[in-house]
């Protein structure tokens, strides 16, 4: 195994990481809960630069800022899970974070984290797509701004380079009438890969449903949108009609955890109700 | 009297586990020990070519690396065609090919990494079916027809009892691979010193026959081996056999002339420790109109994988469900064990009677309806009485089968619920109800010319007792229940008791911890023993009152007038007076008991245990009908024990059992396609956790048994074993829909509940 970690690094800046990782092929440490996994099992070595990203000040933090919602990296999934701010304006990341792992691993992982490790299932990516959420990407060049539904580019890749790290995520303020929800589906209530998860939103106006959003986890590659999900719903198709799509939308894999087939059952059924249960009630 | 047996007894060993003291094989560190690691085989099939240790052996920090070729190749486990490592060819995918000795585990590994081997790949079995066809490839040279054991069994005349059935099922019942998931995983330290004795550190089920075992396959006389067991973490009949990596640890440490410790990794506790025997089991049935019992006639086919442990024996079990839970007349029972290139079946939990109880209680259900009787009134029409003997030689002296029936289905409103399922649910969740009882030994299992176990017995001069027992507690409560029965016939508080359950060169001799003997059996034996202490303190405690000892009891610390409980003498100071004299004498006491049971016969008959163990439980759960999900909300269970001991311990076992019978039924599968485990992880190997543990509602039906110790049986397995018939009967409740294969996953309930709608 090439353990061989040969320099460990604790930035207390952006600006110090950055700098630390520029040119170089460096692991970066959050909450670790991915990371220790995966280097465990040898599916992905330490490279010889180990930095601990944790201690970064001002990395955290759940705040608005102007009309939008900043997400430090950092920000826990227990802090997702128990932000007043979050409950009140996103409640569907309050929901997500609420299925996600148990209490000791929500404590130490991170919502970059769980987008930086990119994996088809990650929990908060499905949420944050339903809010048009961005990433926000520092280096020694500067700062810029990437809409999610960019980032990702196949398990486990996204489109961060090598020496940039996540600093934040960003989404705007829902608006008035803002409405979503978010299902994840393991076979057993905590604890549990996804085997699917669904997401909708939208926002009500006197027309009906307008801005709609819907996202799939563990049915490709990476989390999608599902547009042709979106058109529907829009156009106020029933709730049955609009699963049918939603199955149609996905090309999900067979795998250990489930079949491909079920994967399309499991999206059709999980659409349907939470169409049922966001938009008809 | 201390008034203990019943009560809610504390487990002696909790304290020391919930807070971090307990002292598990990992956290000992022998001076200079090594650390062992096992290159094992990823193909299932195959000629070993060529395997080159070189490089590895070069590796700074490595002492000892060996194959096949440095070891005498003596065969093992328990149908003897397994060898430590393997020289010639693998068979299956946790195959041992060679063995390192470094100064660390890391190093160790990339040891194992430096081995080549080079390996021929040969046509391999992954279905006990296909080893049956002519021309399959041969896995053991010794059985060419990879039929390494056939088990027949009789009573009765099937053909008689099928022309007097009105009515005749036949299904097949397909059981699948599950492991024990112990949270201490495998381990072992081999520690020579330089007169050639060997101190093992085992986690060992079985500390005597372990030595009986092993010494011919590493070249130690017996009486050089001491077997001392550290506390184990977890064992439900996993460690009831020896397995590779013991021996290989010992030639390891016997190169590197230091001690050695092998402890396995999570991934390899999944790949190379042993499974639960997965079956075909096709089983026809028959009953009159009347709702009688005709016959029953079964063919199982048994996956033995590449070798053959205790798995391949759980016919033993399995017969005795099928040929006794219930009335049967004609019986016919019939496996043929077949190898494949799968993993291979230790001992687990039931013991091949979870299997059995599925299959024969999904049939009660079946036949009940049938003949349009209640499952219940069907069950109670065919249960045996107190007194009876089976056809198959087993004594029933106590049996609660009918009081479990009717407390489980009247606690749980069996019936009623059960008639209101039936009727048309709106909503894709639908409620079912389903009921299943067992029959299991109570009271060990003869299988050894003697099913004993000793005890020594000793009271130190201040009343203080310890209990020398050759019973092993691997965490089932063994420890406590002994303290409980000693510390009540000599009328001194737990707190004055010593168990010392865990090294060969001191505790006396027993069978191993199976068949849920333990508390009969051991605790026989220990409370025979504290008899004969308690005989010898009052007699010697009459002689110096001059007074009869029949008047005497021993309560509270003290001798007391038995009818006044008026304390006579403090029972530290008798015995002190009977130590510090001229003609001075301990006490110390022995028992052996060997409880009134036979082995049997060549036809599978006698009566095998002292006692048996009934049960009944119901469940009552939920089927989500779009994604298949079955949620289990409640569980009434009623159990014959004879008598309770300890409340709190019997609860455990029976909230345990149902859990882990839970987990077989619904959730835990150990996915092996072509011969590979394709979920070597809890990630992905689904135990059933806290949020999906339903209410249970645990009744103990005492028949008080009149050999058990102060009443009981055992209850060890019994919870495991009829839970997964009881959920299917439920779901067809809930359903309409008749599962005969697990685990019911919701991917296999969702697909099945699909094509019957279609
Ligand atoms: C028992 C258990 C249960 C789990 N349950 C769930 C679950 O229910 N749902 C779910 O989605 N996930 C689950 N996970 C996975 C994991 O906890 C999450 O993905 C978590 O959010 C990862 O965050 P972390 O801070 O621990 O990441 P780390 O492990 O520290 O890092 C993950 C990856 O992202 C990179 N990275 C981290 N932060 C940054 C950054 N700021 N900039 C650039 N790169 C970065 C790291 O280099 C690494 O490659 C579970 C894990 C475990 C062990």
């Amino acid at each position: 195994m090439e353990r061989k970690i040969e320099r460990y690094c604790v930035p207390g800046t952006v600006e110090e990481a950055v700098e630390a990782i520029a040119g170089k092929d460096a692991t970066l440490f959050a909450g670790g809960t991915d990371l220790m996994v995966q280097t465990r099992s040898g599916k992905r070595p330490f490279t010889p630069l180990l930095v601990n990203i944790s201690r970064i000040a001002g990395l955290g933090g759940i705040s608005t800022d102007g009309d939008r919602v900043r997400l430090g990296a950092l920000a826990t999934i227990s802090g997702i899970r128990t932000s007043a701010l979050l409950k009140e304006k996103a409640g569907v990341l309050t929901e997500a974070a609420d299925s996600f792992a148990g209490d000791q691993v929500r404590n130490k992982a991170t919502v970059g984290g769980n987008i930086c490790n990119a994996s088809p299932a990650g929990d908060m990516i499905v949420p944050l797509l339903l809010l048009d959420a961005e990433v926000e990407l520092a280096s020694t060049a500067g700062r810029r701004m990437l809409p999610l539904c960019n980032f990702f580019t196949g398990p486990g890749k996204t489109r961060r380079e090598r020496n940039e790290l996540l600093t934040a995520i960003y989404f705007p303020i829902p608006p008035v009438g803002f409405a979503a929800g978010f299902r994840k589906f393991g076979t057993r209530p905590a604890m549990d890969i996804s085997i699917v998860s669904v997401g909708v939103a939208a926002t009500r106006d006197d027309a009906g449903w307008k801005n709609v959003r819907a996202a799939f986890g563990a049915v490709a590659p990476t989390p999608i949108r599902g547009t042709r999900t979106e058109a529907a719903i829009e156009k106020g198709g029933t709730a049955g009609e609009i699963a049918r799509i939603a199955e149609s939308e996905v090309s999900p894999i067979s795998d250990v955890r489930a079949s491909a087939w079920y994967r399309k059952e499991l999206i059709r059924t999980l659409t349907e109700r939470l169409h049922h249960d966001v938009f008809e009630t | 009297m201390t008034g203990l047996i019943g009560k809610r007894v504390p487990k002696l060993d909790a304290p020391k586990k919930t807070t971090g003291e307990t002292r598990y094989l990992q956290d000992i560190e022998l001076p200079g020990m090594l650390h062992g690691k096992i290159l094992r085989s990823d193909r299932v099939h195959a000629r070993i070519v060529r395997i080159d240790t070189d490089e590895a052996k070069a590796l700074p920090g490595v002492h000892a690396v060996i194959t096949a070729k440095d070891t005498p190749g003596v065969p093992l486990g328990h149908g003897k065609d397994n060898t430590p490592l393997k020289g010639d060819k693998v068979r299956c995918i946790r195959d041992e090919i060679a063995a390192v000795a470094a100064e660390s585990e890391e190093i160790a590994e990339e040891a194992l990494r430096l081995i080549r081997v080079e390996y021929e790949d040969l046509p391999a079995i992954f279905s006990p079916a296909d080893a049956l066809k002519e021309g399959a490839p041969v896995i053991h040279g010794k059985h060419p027809d990879n039929i390494p054991f056939r088990f027949d069994y009789a009573h009765g005349d099937v053909d008689a009892g099928k022309e007097e059935s009105d009515i005749v099922i036949e299904d097949t019942f397909t059981l699948h691979f599950v492991t024990h998931c112990c949270m201490g995983v495998s381990g072992v330290i081999a520690d020579f010193d330089s007169s050639g004795n060997l101190t093992l550190h085992s986690l060992t089920q079985i500390p005597f026959l372990f030595k009986k075992d092993i010494s011919p396959v590493i070249g130690v006389p017996p009486g050089k081996i001491r077997v001392i067991q550290p506390v184990i973490g977890g064992g439900f009949g996993s460690k009831l056999d020896i397995y590779p990596f013991e021996p290989i640890c010992v030639f390891l440490a016997r190169a590197a002339k230091r001690p050695v410790r092998i402890v396995f990794t999570r991934e390899e506790e999944f790949v190379a420790s042993p499974t639960r025997q997965p079956v075909e089991l096709t089983l026809a049935s028959g009953v009159k109109k009347d709702g009688t019992l005709t016959f029953r006639d079964v063919r199982t086919l048994h996956d033995n994988g590449g070798y053959t442990s205790w798995g391949a024996t759980t016919p033993f079990v399995i017969m005795q469900t099928i040929s006794s839970l219930y009335r049967v007349p004609h019986c016919r029972y019939h496996t043929t064990v077949v190898y494949t290139n799968n993993p291979y079946s230790g001992s687990f939990r039931g013991y091949g009677n979870l299997q059995a109880t599925f299959a024969v209680e999904s049939h009660m259900d079946r036949l009940a309806e049938a003949v349009g009787m209640d499952p219940l009134a069907f069950r109670l029409h065919n249960a045996q009485e107190p007194g009876e003997t089976t056809l198959q030689g087993m004594n029933f002296d106590t049996c609660g089968l009918r009081e479990c029936l009717e407390t489980a289905s009247a606690k749980s409103g069996f019936l009623e619920k059960r008639r209101a399922y039936r009727s048309k649910q709106a909503g894709p969740v639908r409620r079912g109800i389903g009921i299943a009882s067992l029959l299991h030994v109570g009271g060990g299992a003869k299988i050894y010319r003697t099913d004993g176990c000793g005890t020594i017995l000793k009271l130190d001069d201040f009343g203080h007792a310890t209990v020398m027992t050759g019973s092993t507690d691997i965490g089932q409560g063994s420890e406590t229940v002994i303290a409980q029965f000693v510390a009540e016939e000599l009328g001194i508080p737990i707190s004055a008791i010593n168990v010392v359950n865990n090294d060969s060169e001191i505790t006396p001799w027993d069978v191993g911890v199976h068949a849920s003997r333990t508390t009969f059996i051991a605790g026989n034996s220990a409370l025979r023993a504290a008899k004969k202490a308690k005989d010898k303190l009052l007699a010697a405690a009459a002689k110096k009152a001059d007074l009869s000892a029949d008047g005497l009891d021993l309560r509270d610390g003290h001798v007391v007038d038995a009818a006044t409980g008026k304390p006579i003498v403090e029972l530290g100071k008798l015995i002190r007076s009977l130590h510090f004299t001229q003609r001075s004498d301990i006490v110390m006491t022995t028992e052996y008991y060997e409880p009134p049971s036979v082995m049997q016969d060549r036809e599978f008959k006698g009566n095998v245990s002292a006692s048996y163990a009934f049960g009944t439980q119901v469940v009552e759960l939920e089927v989500d009908t779009e994604t298949g999900i079955v949620r289990i909300l409640k569980v009434t269970a009623a159990h014959d024990v004879g008598r309770v001991i300890n409340q709190l311990g019997i609860e455990g076992q029976v909230e345990g059992g149902v859990v882990m019978g839970i987990g077989y039924a619904t959730t835990e599968h150990l996915v092996v396609e072509e011969g590979v485990v394709k979920n070597p992880s809890f990630r992905d190997y689904k135990l059933v956790t806290a949020p999906e543990t339903p209410e249970i509602d645990s009744t103990f039906i005492e028949t008080i048994d009149p050999e058990g110790p102060a009443g009981a049986k055992g209850i060890g397995e019994a919870p495991a074993i009829c839970i997964s018939a009881a959920i299917v009967n439920a779901i067809h409740n809930a359903t309409g829909v008749r599962f005969t294969e697990l685990p019911l996953t919701p991917e296999r309930v969702l697909r099945r509940l699909k094509e019957e709608r279609e």
